[in-house]
């Protein structure tokens, strides 16, 4: 509402009128289930993760290296040319502080969700956590190492790095 | 192949709006299929509308129209809308009835000895009174007959 609309046009209805069968209406809950195929690329990405390593694809071209791995290199228009295994350490691209989880509810000890640059690639990086810190100390450019889930716990899931963890130079 | 599996939990309710609670009203007490007419452009909407969609003029000539129309165009669906197939393939139609300038849609059944086909003369088969609820569905559905 402001000062120029007193009030909405159209009909108000609140959610007794709908319980009470006050007016008609017509609920659905489709089941929208997927399966999400992760191609060639992110297909072997999360199978080295369960193994505790990331894997990035490289061209030749330009040189590159891209993390997470596509098998097609989007500078040249060409299909990439070979695996590399890279550390699993990098450096902080971009990071935020978040103190609402997923689900928008509030939390007391606040997230650090972050795009790390892996070492050995050139540019942008993955989306991940930042933890064993506090968020006031993060800083871009700041260097970290993955914290590994125990290799019974890996499911070959981004999750199986728990977060990053900031290694002193 | 690695892959992921998920569900996305999209749920939602519906209301019929002003003109679509009074077409369900009516085809609920009485089992009677409204229209509503434009003024200004004579043509009749069904399911009734509170505006005219093609001058934007507002609506408010109710008529009633006759539970007899013909089919507009069709499709045979041999899959639910979750993508089951169906034990018996189900007629999805366009009806336009007697004194609309519109088509609703709707199931077609009992078509025994003839083709389902354009032009084909069809009525509404509607529920016992006490099983009506409100919904098109009121409107069991439309079967062949002849004149």
């Amino acid at each position: 509402m402001s000062i120029k609309i007193k009030e909405y046009a159209g009909t108000p209805l609140r959610e007794e009128d709908l319980k009470q069968g006050k007016v008609l209406s017509i609920g659905y809950w489709p089941k929208a289930k997927y399966n999400w195929s992760a191609g060639v690329a992110i297909g072997r990405y999360l199978a080295e993760l369960k193994n505790a390593r990331i894997v990035g694809r490289q061209c030749d071209k330009c040189g590159r290296t891209v993390v997470p791995p596509r098998m097609f290199c989007e500078w040249c228009f060409r299909p990439n040319d070979r695996w590399v295994i890279l550390k699993d350490s990098g450096v902080v691209n971009t990071y935020s502080i978040s103190h609402i989880a997923a689900d928008a509810t509030r939390i007391k000890k606040p997230l650090i969700p972050t795009v790390i640059q892996i070492d050995g690639t050139t540019d942008a990086g993955i989306l991940h956590l930042v933890g064993e810190t506090d968020p006031k100390k993060v800083k871009f450019g700041m260097k970290v190492q993955a914290v590994w889930k125990r290799p019974e716990e890996r499911t070959g899931a981004i999750t199986d790095i728990r977060y990053f963890r900031p290694i002193e130079r | 192949m690695k892959h992921v599996k998920g569900k996305m939990p999209v749920n939602f309710l519906y209301t019929a709006g002003v003109a679509g609670e009074r077409f369900l009203r009516e085809i609920k007490e009485n089992a009677k299929i409204l229209g509503v007419r434009c003024r200004k452009c004579d043509m009749v909407h069904v399911p009734p509308k509170i505006y005219c969609e093609r001058c934007f003029e507002r609506l408010g000539e109710w008529t009633e129209l006759a539970s007899e129309g013909q089919i507009e165009t069709f499709t045979m669906c041999y899959f639910d809308a979750d993508g089951n197939r169906l034990a018996e393939p189900e007629i999805l139609a366009v009806i336009r009835l007697e004194g609309a300038n519109e088509g609703i849609i709707h199931r077609v059944r009992k078509i025994r000895d003839q083709q389902v086909h354009v032009g084909m003369e069809v009525k509404a088969v509607f529920r016992e009174k006490k099983d009506r609820v409100g919904s098109v569905l009121d409107i069991a559905y439309f079967e062949p007959f002849a004149r």
